[in-house]
């Protein structure tokens, strides 16, 4: 078997490759989505006053608009398997222009209930990390990891901007206004820049992955290059799921949802539990943000030079010394361990999941795989969410949730680094299409 | 201070979800504090960026599909 990385026919090339405006665009597409999801938060305020509605009746929306997102992710994933990822977000995107201007017209809980926590979340699936992902992985192959690690810093860059957009649109137009801005944004740049910009392949537009020029006979003629699978690739995704990679990688996401989307709600929480000042968390927590960003770009970097799945372990095993920090320290010193050491770990499994599986099963069915490792962390995250409350009003306390926290984490950081990488990922391992899991019916 | 159930609480989040109200008013007043700036001026500038950038990314990526002859 030959170990030669993916894609080494490479030949000089000429000016930007093209993949670097599918993430530009891709960027500018998770500014727009996400200024209509993230905004939500911005308004809670205001719906309290105009509605005279308690926020925890307002945090319904936003708790059943995260599990139908997460419920949204593998069916949006076998769509864009389907039917490219290009077709995929400009009808989802389309939807949510319109859904995001509707907004505008709701004056009650139910409504909002309705037109966020279901149409607009569901619709999100389909413009999520998970799809730009999926399309992501078609254009880069040596450099999947570093284009996937800016793509998802690019979106929290992203959130920087629109989130204060929309504040200070509310302030200034007021919050009905703020919502038919950003769908108009949605609408009248987002659908241009997908429609224009993005393709699904490079091989629509006559080009190889990562820029690598097409191959050119003695006669003149263009040579289609057979991109090269690894052992585990599969045709029929189901099949993915009878070899250990695919679950390991399931388990790991899973982790990531527990102990990220938990955190998000019960951090001021905890801070307040142990005298910290809900400033001083949001202080601290702005730092967690930037080195987020700094994070998820060099960790993506970085899983293109080794194997990927030992910096998966390693930011598993990292994430867990940050939920130590929170038991042992005391709250002003474990505010700022956790901002740290957890912010380095925040977004950093996300590019190095998708890689990984794209690696190791190709991209045939990325969709609908990451889709699914997309559900495990948002059912994760919600029963966290649910549980670490639970405890909390059992004990008064958090530290018996965040030692569970920590021990799953420590699981999944072991299991990340049990995965067998050189025998199953594309980079180390590459078969003649036909002579892999798909045909030989055989699992791990 | 009341702490909202069930919005998440982290400025920059981790898959998207809304940003928590109570940090972002505190946020809000930091901004409002070291930058000194009207609302307007703010939406202004933040969105004259929303505006050009994908202006700007498309005029370059139909510029380089050209040179490639697309």
């Amino acid at each position: 078997m030959s170990t030669i990385n993916a894609g080494s026919e490479k030949t000089p090339k000429k000016g930007i490759y093209y993949g670097w405006y599918i993430i530009a665009a891709m960027f500018f597409v998770g500014v727009a989505a996400t200024g209509s999801r993230m905004g939500f938060g911005v308004f809670v305020e205001t719906w309290e006053k105009e509605w005279g509605v308690s926020t925890a009746a307002i945090s319904l929306a936003a708790a059943i608009g995260a599990l139908v997102s997460g419920v949204a992710q593998p069916i949006f994933g076998r769509l864009t398997d389907k039917y490219g990822g290009r077709r995929v977000m400009i009808l989802s995107l389309a939807v949510s222009g319109v859904a995001t201007i509707g907004l505008a017209t709701v004056s009650n809980v139910f409504g909002l209930i309705i037109l966020y926590g279901f149409v607009l979340s569901f619709v999100f699936g389909g413009v999520s990390p998970t799809i730009k992902g999926v399309v992501i992985a078609r254009w880069f192959e040596r450099r999947r990891g570093m284009a996937m690690g800016i793509l998802m810093a690019g979106a929290a860059i992203g959130a920087m901007i629109v989130v204060p957009f929309l504040s200070y649109a509310l302030i200034e137009f007021g919050w009905k206004t703020a919502w038919v801005i950003i769908g108009i944004v949605i609408l009248v740049l987002g659908l241009p820049v997908l429609y224009l910009v993005v393709r699904n392949t490079p091989q629509e537009m006559g080009m190889n992955p990562d820029g690598d020029e097409p191959v050119t006979s003695e006669s003149g003629e263009v040579e289609i290059i057979v991109r090269p699978v690894g052992p585990s690739y599969v045709e029929d995704w189901k099949k993915s799921y009878r070899s250990a990679p695919m679950w390991q990688l399931t388990f790991g996401f899973l982790v990531c949802g527990i102990t990220s989307t938990s955190m998000t709600i019960h951090f001021v929480r905890w801070a307040i539990s142990e005298d910290v000042s809900v400033s001083y968390a949001a202080f601290a927590f702005g730092v967690l943000s930037v080195l987020n960003a700094v994070g998820v770009f060099t960790m993506g970097m970085l899983s293109d030079k080794m194997q990927r799945k030992n910096l998966l372990g390693i930011v598993y095993l990292t994430r867990a010394v940050a939920f130590i920090s929170l038991i042992v320290f005391p709250g002003n010193i474990a505010v700022w361990a956790f901002a740290f050491v957890g912010g380095v770990s925040w977004l950093a499994t996300v590019p190095m999941t998708s890689s990984l599986t794209a690696d190791v099963y190709g991209t045939r069915n990325l969709g609908t795989l990451s889709g699914f490792t997309g559900l495990a962390h948002s059912l994760g995250g919600a029963a966290a969410v649910l549980l670490f409350g639970l405890a909390f009003t059992a004990w008064g306390s958090y530290d018996v949730p965040f030692a569970i926290g920590a021990l799953t984490l420590v699981a999944a950081g072991i299991v990340s680094l049990s995965i067998r990488e050189k025998d199953h990922s594309v980079r180390y391992v590459q078969v003649p299409a036909g002579s892999a899991l798909d045909s030989s019916e055989d699992g791990d | 201070m009341a702490v909202p159930l069930g919005v998440p609480a982290v400025p920059v989040l981790h898959v998207g979800e809304p940003i928590d109200p109570t940090l972002w008013a505190w946020l809000s007043d930091k901004i409002d504090h070291v930058l000194g700036l009207s609302p307007g001026v703010v939406v202004a500038i933040l969105g004259t960026f929303i505006v050009l950038f994908p202006i700007v990314v498309v005029i370059f990526a139909l510029r380089r599909r050209a040179e490639m002859g697309q």
